[in-house]
């Protein structure tokens, strides 16, 4: 972290000499590319954290400039600059906010389509821009554009670009390292999983949009004083693709990243591209090797090397103490999980056949039945994973039918899949982390540190259980396939939902790692106020953890009971001895 | 009546110029899950086959095997290196095609610069048909598409290696264990695809201005139908062309192009919503 | 001495590195049949699948007729004579019977289906219909029908009597019974075992990822059932 900050201030130092050390003609030139360097400080926040790639970005910029542009082709004083400026935040935020809430809604993983319609709205903005004269000065643009009060375009201004640069390195890194930071990173490694630990992704990627275009507009504020001119290629398609490639290669993982790339390929290379005709050629080479075998870019050879002599970059969140207790959360106080006669249907094919059942009270209910049974269905179905045909689930009174995801755990349901879910390239810390913030963390807290010194008794005991976890600073992706299913335990029930479901928690467990496994869902079964479903293969799992069983054959329930009574039942015999005798 | 006819003719037109472009991306994106952002610069290929071969001064119709042969090539070699590591990882696909996109338009500029060219009209002049004069070209280009678009479909629906795609489609693992290379298929119909693309980019350069960046807007059209028609049939796509053709058209004459635009932008976040399965849902 | 047409030997693997499978070795001679069954979740389906190259192997051999296999593309297995029906995803649901029947091969003959088509006439009579619309025993025919055909000298089936009527049943044992007399060789994963009884000259039980018994046929129903907790 220290480390961090020192490479900051001496870029910052560079940053403010560099007018005595040149002129003050090239500090002029290199501002505007400190400027698109902003830019891309936004679009890594959207494209390394969270994993969506904007492709219009120069959208915002120009509405930013736009707005800027035209109120500085009037005489102004300080008072109606300020107002110019929270526009031209304010206004491209709200936009990017809108757009990402449009286009995120309800699906994972709609990277692709969010990528091609910022790609069109950038279009649209140009072509607006061009054909809108009355405000925009069309294809000429706005011009007569004058510079900020006392203030000097080709002086003084470098030095606000340059304060204004360290204004959103700054705020965008306290947001990186804010809880919400966390949640946007965890949004790019397994966005399911975080639906599962109760968290409404779209909201978080829409959020995440909305300040990289805020910031976007800011830089746009400075670029119409700076220029004195405003043109419709300042949204245009162009700009948007540059600035990609410059965070690309840049660095798209950190702050600085981006803001080297623009300096070093645009704001360097501008002589070469004159000089040398073939050099954009040789930079869409770059970028392809980037992309497909160097991912972080400069910024990420920088950090290897770093790590290579020995400094850590470690986040404030990672390093902070455990020391105050988690919130209480509330809890429910009857436990009734009810299916009537839900069917659900997939083409020719019947997934759930009336499946009818009634679980109460606390305790651990077995799930069993032959493959195609529907065990793993059933359970989509009331997790909101899978949509009912017709029939009533319920739980605890309330209908699960048209329940999202990322809904259940409000509902205190929690789950676990069968095949360990984690986010691999987070730390055991911070995927701990994440499952203490569920149903805890309040909006207003997305931005303070205080999450990060939670710690819980049930933690604690998780901690005796599977002693690894507490290896804070391991990486999640590092651990052998039994550690991530319990990690994936750990996560499941730190959130103490009412409900917990495990799909085969034993599944690619070793012989002692599965005896682990048992004692710490028995224990947790006593000590908790939860209901447990846990679906199973492995009948010793069953024998030694259900207190309750029920068979599922064909997506209908055909008995309920004891262990006992279920193996002296005839029509479960039947079902697993298979055929006919 | 006349201006209905005229304007049914148009709708036709559009349509099918907007599917035949489309269709590359089916392919390519619907069956083999590469969102190929590259798609549009295929089609400029295409159109600048066209122009080179009028400075050459050869007869217009050699335009037509230049563009398949420059995108096939070209297609190859891009799926040899970098695409086949990459089927179905959607996001993947799109970086490194867009900045392959990067590379071939760069490419083009330092070649051609960045001067509009333009192709001369082959077949110029009107055609008197449902009682208007319509440019007899894009009457050709109309029967062209039928035809195009009906080989294809007897060929997807009844010819083996039709056949096999589609099994490899649905059901990549069984396909391979009846002994379906899906290697070599993937790569065939990615360079056909591909090679779609181009095809239209020839058929359309007399009537386009040739620069550059040009694909932008064929690549954004073409993908939006995608979104609205669905992935995956050849009924969508046509089903997809019409609505999104059909849109532009009445808005565009209503007010301008960009509200047109607009209103295509629009019409795929509905469709978007309308869809809550996502709209990569195959068929 | 008859010859080993598949040699497994200590093949390990699973899904991501989950080692569902550990070491698991088995030989299937020529001309014989040799039963896998277990309960759910055992990885009979993943053992299958290692073989076949639709997973990699963490560890171990997989040898047809003394040739390594288990580096190949899983496409050429066919080529060099493994037939392989799985478990789900049976058939192709957009294409016709027919057209499952005759997309891999050059010609759209059916004649190679003549003694098949005597056996489940029900088939004949589908041949235009998409395969999805068939029931799940309907398609599990169509899938061993296919498998069977095939100009393959050993055939692997996962659970070809899931869903499928008994009479059914019996008449695929019977064809497996015929092919076997013609030299190819079965590997068959089921949980009937009476469906295994009838053809099996060897039967393995597999159990956590393992192999726990293995005994030779006819008779070894009693065995194998009190091996099998409920």
């Amino acid at each position: 972290m220290a480390f961090s900050i020192v490479v900051k201030l001496s870029l910052l130092s560079l940053l403010i000499a560099f007018p005595f050390v040149t002129n003050s003609y090239s500090a002029y030139q290199l501002g505007l590319y400190l400027l698109y360097g902003i830019v891309g400080q936004g679009i890594a926040l959207c494209w390394g954290k969270g994993g969506f790639l904007p492709l219009g970005q120069a959208l915002f910029f120009g509405i930013g400039a736009y707005i800027s542009g035209l109120m500085l082709q009037n005489d102004v004083g300080w008072g109606l600059v300020i107002v110019t400026l929270f526009l031209a935040i304010v206004i491209p935020f709200l936009l990017a906010g809108v757009v990402g809430v449009l286009v995120f809604n309800r699906q994972i993983g709609s990277g692709p389509y969010f990528s091609l319609i910022t790609l069109a709205l950038a279009l649209v903005g140009f072509q607006l821009a061009n054909s809108q004269v009355w405000l925009t000065g069309g294809f000429n643009g706005l011009t007569g554009i004058n510079g900020l009060p006392n203030i000097d375009s080709f002086g003084s201004l470098y030095f606000v670009i340059v304060g204004a640069l360290v204004l959103t390195t700054i705020i965008l890194s306290k947001i990186m390292g804010s809880p919400f930071g966390l949640l946007l990173e965890a949004v790019r490694e397994n966005e399911e999983r975080l639906q599962f630990l109760g968290n409404n992704t779209s909201w978080i990627k829409a959020a995440a949009f909305a300040v990289s275009g805020g910031i976007a507009g800011l830089a746009g504020a400075f670029f119409a004083p700076h220029q004195g001119i405003v043109t419709p290629q300042v949204l245009g398609f162009i700009l948007s693709a540059e600035l990609v490639i410059w965070t690309a290669v840049g660095g798209r993982f950190g702050l600085l990243g981006p803001v080297i790339g623009a300096v070093l390929i645009g704001f360097l290379a501008s002589g070469l591209r004159d000089a040398f005709v073939y050099w954009e050629v040789i930079v869409a080479f770059v970028f392809i090797l980037v992309v497909l075998r160097l991912p972080g870019g400069i910024g990420g050879i920088g950090v290897h090397l770093s790590r290579k002599i020995g400094l850590n970059f470690h986040s404030y969140g990672e390093i902070s103490e455990r020391s105050r207790s988690v919130p209480e959360v509330d809890k429910i106080i009857t436990r009734e999980l009810k299916f009537e006669e839900v069917t659900i249907t997939r083409g020719s094919v019947v997934i759930l056949d009336k499946l009818s059942f009634k679980i109460e009270g606390l305790g651990i209910q077995c799930l069993i039945g032959p493959n195609g049974a529907g065990k793993t269905s059933a359970l989509n179905a009331l997790t909101g994973k899978l949509e009912v045909d017709s029939g009533e689930i319920s739980w605890c009174g309330r209908s699960l039918n048209n329940v999202r995801p990322f809904q259940t755990l409000s509902l205190g349901i929690g789950r676990k899949f069968q095949v360990p879910s984690i986010f691999p390239n987070l730390t055991i810390r911070q995927n701990i982390d994440l499952s203490l913030w569920v149903n805890r963390l309040k909006r207003n807290q997305l931005l303070s540190m205080v999450p990060y010194t939670w710690k819980s008794d049930l933690l604690e005991k998780l901690e005796e259980v599977f002693p690894f976890i507490s290896d804070k600073s391991l990486i999640a992706g590092s651990l052998s396939v039994g550690e991530r299913q319990m990690l994936d335990f750990t996560m499941t029930v730190l959130s103490e939902p009412s409900l917990v479901l495990l799909d085969e928690p034993c599944a690619g467990l070793s012989k002692a790692e599965t005896e682990t496994m048992i004692k710490a869902i028995a224990d947790l079964s006593k000590s908790s106020k939860s209901m447990f479903i846990i679906v199973e293969h492995d009948m010793q799992v069953v024998e030694l953890l259900s207190d309750n069983v029920l068979v599922m054959h064909q997506g209908k329930l055909i008995a309920q009971g004891s262990l006992a009574e279920i193996r002296s039942n005839k029509d479960v015999q039947r079902v697993y001895a298979g055929g006919t005798k | 009546m006349e201006a209905f006819a005229t304007f049914l003719l148009n709708f036709v037109y559009v349509s099918a110029i907007l599917a035949l472009v489309a269709l590359g991306l089916a392919m390519v994106f619907g069956l083999l899950g590469v969102m190929n952002m590259a798609h549009g610069e295929f089609v400029m290929l295409g159109a600048y086959s066209a122009y080179v071969v009028q400075t050459a001064q050869i007869s217009f119709f050699w335009a037509i095997p230049l563009a398949i042969f420059v995108s096939a090539i070209l297609g190859f070699l891009i799926e040899w290196s970098v695409i086949r590591h990459l089927y179905n990882r959607t996001f993947d696909t799109l970086l490194a095609t867009w900045g392959l996109a990067i590379l071939i338009r760069k490419g083009v500029e330092v070649v051609f610069t960045r001067d509009y060219k333009s192709v001369n009209q082959v077949v110029p002049g009107t055609v008197e048909i449902f009682g208007v004069n319509y440019p007899a070209y894009r009457l050709i280009l109309i029967s062209i598409i039928i035809g195009i678009f009906v080989v294809l479909l007897l060929w997807y629906q009844r010819s083996k290696v039709g056949l096999r795609v589609r099994a490899m489609v649905q059901n990549p693992g069984l396909a391979a264990a009846i002994g379906i290379d899906i290697a070599i298929l993937s790569r065939v119909t990615f360079v056909i695809g591909v090679s779609t693309a181009g095809l239209a980019g020839a058929l359309l350069a007399p009537l386009v201005r040739v620069e550059p960046y040009i694909g932008l807007d064929y690549l954004l059209s073409s993908f939006f139908i995608l979104v609205v028609g669905g992935l995956g049939s050849i009924e969508g796509l046509l089903i997809g062309s019409t609505i999104i053709g059909g849109t532009d058209a009445v808005i565009s004459t209503i007010f301008d192009k960009t509200a047109g635009y607009m209103s295509v932008l629009i019409i795929s976040i509905l469709f978007l919503w309308l869809r809550p399965d996502g709209i990569f849902y195959r068929r | 001495m008859t010859e080993k047409a598949l040699e497994v030997d200590n093949v390990s693997g699973g899904y991501g590195d989950l080692k569902v499978v550990k070491e698991i070795s088995l030989d299937v001679y020529e001309g014989s049949a040799n039963g896998v069954t277990g309960r759910n979740g055992v990885g009979k389906t993943t053992f299958l699948k290692l073989i076949c190259g639709a997973l990699p192997l963490l560890g171990g051999h997989v040898r047809l007729s003394g040739r390594i296999i288990n580096r190949l593309p899983s496409h050429s297995l066919f080529q060099l004579g493994i037939s392989y029906a799985p478990q789900e995803s049976i058939v192709f649901d957009g294409l016709t019977v027919q057209e499952n029947l005759t997309l891999h091969y050059s010609s759209s003959n059916l004649d190679r289906y003549t003694y098949v088509f005597k056996r489940f006439p029900r088939l004949k009579d589908r041949l235009q219909q998409k395969a999805g619309t068939l029931s799940g025993g309907e398609k599990k025919l169509l899938s061993f029908s296919r498998a069977v055909s095939e100009p393959t000298k050993l055939v692997i089936l996962d659970e070809p009597t899931e869903g499928v009527q008994s009479d059914n049943i019996i008449l695929m044992a019977q064809v497996i019974n015929e092919e076997k007399v013609k030299g190819r060789s079965f590997l068959i994963v089921d949980q009937n075992i009476t469906f295994l009884e009838a053809f099996s000259d060897r039967v393995h039980l597999f159990d956590h990822g393992e192999q726990t018994y293995h005994t030779d046929g006819p008779n070894f129903r009693n065995d194998i059932e009190k091996r099998i907790l409920i």
